[in-house]
């Protein structure tokens, strides 16, 4: 296997663990962590891409480096909505938060 | 020596990366499952050092480790339920079943993809010599002006949109 591809299964190792967490978690900060694993494949994808193949070095890094900083954004927005919506429900609980009560 | 050495680098990142993602979305505990998750993100910036790029390395640990993981563990001790234990997620009798959906759910799309790259694999170049920070620098406020400038709007905007979400209102009714 040559390391592009090793690189890439890594990655996609990561893709898949993440949508698994993210369809099985059931508390919304669960839901956040397995979106973080699933755009650190994304970035480690990202840099393989350029590193190891003719494409432009400084675009892959630095695109790396965004999805780093939307990453950090994310997060940050995450966390006031999943603390306003846990004092509205009084759970962080994706199924009980959806249930509409009258 | 380093065609010896690399692959041997790269099974124990790759080994870090599965055992703390495996601990992400296995563990009941969310202070588990964040620990996994920083497993992984350690895992992921020395692949990043295996590939020369140890700028962006040393930026995972910063922004990542430093940061975001902060940030999850201040989201999973704020929203703890009064009755029991800082976040842990509650056994149900469905959780079989979800799991299962879950996994079919998750491996499909990436064994479809992981065809794809197999498929359609081409010849790594040998590693290309590191990038000087100045490179980076350089490409920022170049070609990459308007995503920089675009980014730091992003993260002001989730800035004043948390401090917005947050803001308690005075209670005046």
């Amino acid at each position: 296997m040559n390391p592009l591809t090793a690189y890439h299964m890594a990655a996609l190792c990561l893709l898949g663990i993440g949508l698994f967490g993210l369809l099985s978690r059931r508390t919304l900060i669960g839901m956040l962590i397995s979106v973080e694993l699933m755009l650190n494949g994304a970035g480690l994808s990202l840099v393989a891409g350029a590193r190891l193949t003719p494409a432009v070095d400084e675009l892959g890094q630095l695109g790396a480096l965004l999805v780093m900083g939307l990453a950090a954004a994310e997060a940050t927005l995450v966390l006031a909505i999943v603390l306003v919506a846990h004092k509205r429900t009084g759970t962080s609980e994706s199924d009980e938060m959806s249930l509409m009560r009258g | 020596m380093q065609t010896v050495l690399a692959p041997i680098a790269y099974g124990i990142y790759l080994v870090l990366i599965l055992a703390g993602g495996f601990l992400a979305v296995r563990s009941p505990s969310l202070v588990r499952a964040l620990l996994g998750l920083i497993t992984t993100l350690f895992g992921v910036a020395g692949m990043y050092l295996l590939m020369a790029a140890p700028f962006l390395a040393l930026m995972q640990i910063l922004i990542y480790v430093g940061a975001v993981s902060v940030l999850i563990f201040f989201a999973i001790m704020l929203t703890r339920d009064p009755r029991g234990e800082a976040g842990r997620e509650a056994r149900s009798d469905g959780d079989r079943k979800r799991g299962l959906q879950a996994a079919v759910c998750g491996l499909l799309p990436a064994v479809v993809l992981g065809s794809f790259i197999w498929k359609h694999r081409i010849a790594a170049l040998p590693l290309k010599a590191e990038v000087g920070l100045d490179k980076l620098g350089e490409t920022l406020i170049g070609p990459y002006a308007l995503a920089f400038e675009l980014i730091s709007v992003v993260l002001v905007a989730a800035m004043i949109g948390a401090v917005v979400l947050s803001f308690e209102r005075r209670k005046s009714r």
